[in-house]
């Protein structure tokens, strides 16, 4: 506009010009920022999953906001990665592919076993862990890490509050049969009274968001039952 | 612009106030309602947006002679895009818990009006020291209503200040309950109503009442 005789073309070009340079300098930019603070961010997220852990094994309190420090050394202290094959049985970790596990030990007795769990979400994916007590069917607590669900109605799965409904709750009914923990439509006192310690309390307004998860959990610990049953079978303790 | 020159104090307190961008532009509505819930987030938010407001008004001030105006929009879309995703690798770096909490919002200030609106309305007309001061007055005026929004839900939500609990025991044990509707998204709307009726009210806030009389 400066210049007054400029050609059509000539502010075509000026354009294509203008564009091209914004577009690499911004580029360059954004690879900077993330290649950079890379690290940081793989740090925050492998303290968050680890805090997630210790939440589900009951060791920190599903509020409670620990640091870094605190986090690192009591998940160094008390939880031990495993790895199991599909019959239950132990191999050393990154021997053979198999279904990974923490295993939270308390001066070498088993307090409890954290599975991680990967379900379907309404929106995406819903990533979380779940820990069982040593007698193999007994829930000693529940966390997600990651999701994408509504914030506000699905997005309440991340919530304390929800998440507290899973302490105590068993994976088999009174039938002795595995039936996984389920998420109830509403309130776990609508539901007759033999059912509902494999039952927890509902999100209204997240009728889909219970439905997925509940799947996604019977999926889950379905895998890992093998590793369920040898633990019920022998009390507790796990041969290795 | 057909606005007569302004101080730099006015053009910075402009924002802020008399020109509010939620409370007279109405603008940024759909993010004020959702990160309100607890004051934490607003304010995490209220300093992002200030941040990528005054930057983006202060890089778009100085390439406004060399933006060609036919792809002047999809110019400052790219900058403003630009810093959003950098504030975000930011915040994921340093303040994970917040970032987690704020999840999708951040992104979104890429599609706030606020930000585009000045980048048209002001940065493409004005020197750069003028543009960078309308971006954080605008961006500050954002996230003070933002603010005043999350203290009245969250207080009222889940009887809590800035995450600490004021509400004594002794009322709970009397039957006080928090209000459910303030946690969800309808609560806001009757916040920030309730905020643009105050502030329009007060004399001299608004333009309308100068012309009016």
């Amino acid at each position: 506009m400066s210049e007054p005789a400029k050609s059509e073309q000539a502010k075509r070009r000026h354009a294509v010009k203008f564009a091209a340079i914004i577009s690499v300098v911004c580029c360059l930019l954004i690879t900077g920022a993330s290649t950079g603070l890379k690290p940081f961010q793989q740090e925050n997220r492998a303290l968050d999953r680890q805090k997630n852990i210790l939440r589900a094994a009951g060791i920190v309190a599903l509020d409670a906001k620990p640091s870094r420090d605190q986090i690192q050394s009591l998940f160094r202290e008390k939880i031990h990665e495993a790895v199991v094959d599909n019959r239950g049985n132990f191999m050393k970790p990154g021997e053979v592919q198999g279904l990974s596990l923490y295993l939270y030990r308390e001066k070498n007795i088993l307090k409890a076993y954290v599975i991680p769990i990967e379900s379907r979400g309404l929106w995406g994916k819903i990533k979380g862990y779940i820990a069982l007590e040593p007698d193999g069917r007994t829930v000693s607590g529940f966390t997600v890490y990651s999701h994408s669900e509504t914030p506000g109605l699905g997005g309440e799965i991340e919530k304390a509050w929800f998440q507290k409904n899973f302490v105590g709750k068993k994976i088999y009914n009174s039938a002795h049969e595995f039936v996984s923990v389920s998420i109830a439509r509403g309130s776990v006192d609508s539901l007759p009274r033999d059912t509902r310690i494999n039952h927890v309390d509902g999100i209204s307004g997240a009728t889909l968001t219970g439905k997925y998860l509940t799947r996604g959990l019977k999926e889950n610990l379905k895998q890992y039952e093998a590793v369920s049953v040898r633990l019920r079978n022998n009390k507790g303790i796990i041969r290795e | 612009m057909s606005e007569m020159k302004l101080t730099l104090k006015e053009t910075f307190f402009r924002g802020i106030w008399k020109e509010n961008p939620v409370a007279y532009q109405v603008l940024g509505i759909c993010s004020a309602l959702a990160v309100t819930v607890q004051m934490k987030t607003a304010i995490v938010m209220g300093i992002a947006l200030t941040v990528v407001t005054g930057m983006s008004n202060l890089i778009i001030s100085m390439l406004r002679k060399k933006i060609p105006s036919t792809i002047r929009i999809i110019v400052e879309l790219t900058v403003i895009a630009s810093l959003v995703i950098v504030i975000d690798q930011v915040l994921q770096a340093f303040l994970y818990d917040i970032s987690k909490q704020l999840s999708v919002f951040v992104g979104l200030i890429i599609t706030n009006c606020i930000v585009l609106g000045r980048a048209e309305a002001f940065a493409l007309a004005n020197d750069p020291l003028p543009s960078l001061l309308d971006g954080l007055g605008n961006g500050l005026g954002y996230g003070l209503i933002l603010v005043a929004v999350a203290f009245v839900r969250e207080l009222l939500g889940a009887g809590k200040i800035v995450g600490f609990s004021v509400i004594p025991q002794s009322w709970m044990d009397a039957g006080y309950s928090h209000m459910g509707l303030m946690v969800l998204a309808p609560g806001a709307f009757f916040i920030i109503g309730l905020l643009v009726w105050l502030k329009n009210s007060l004399p001299g806030a608004s333009r309308e009442e100068k012309t009016a009389q």
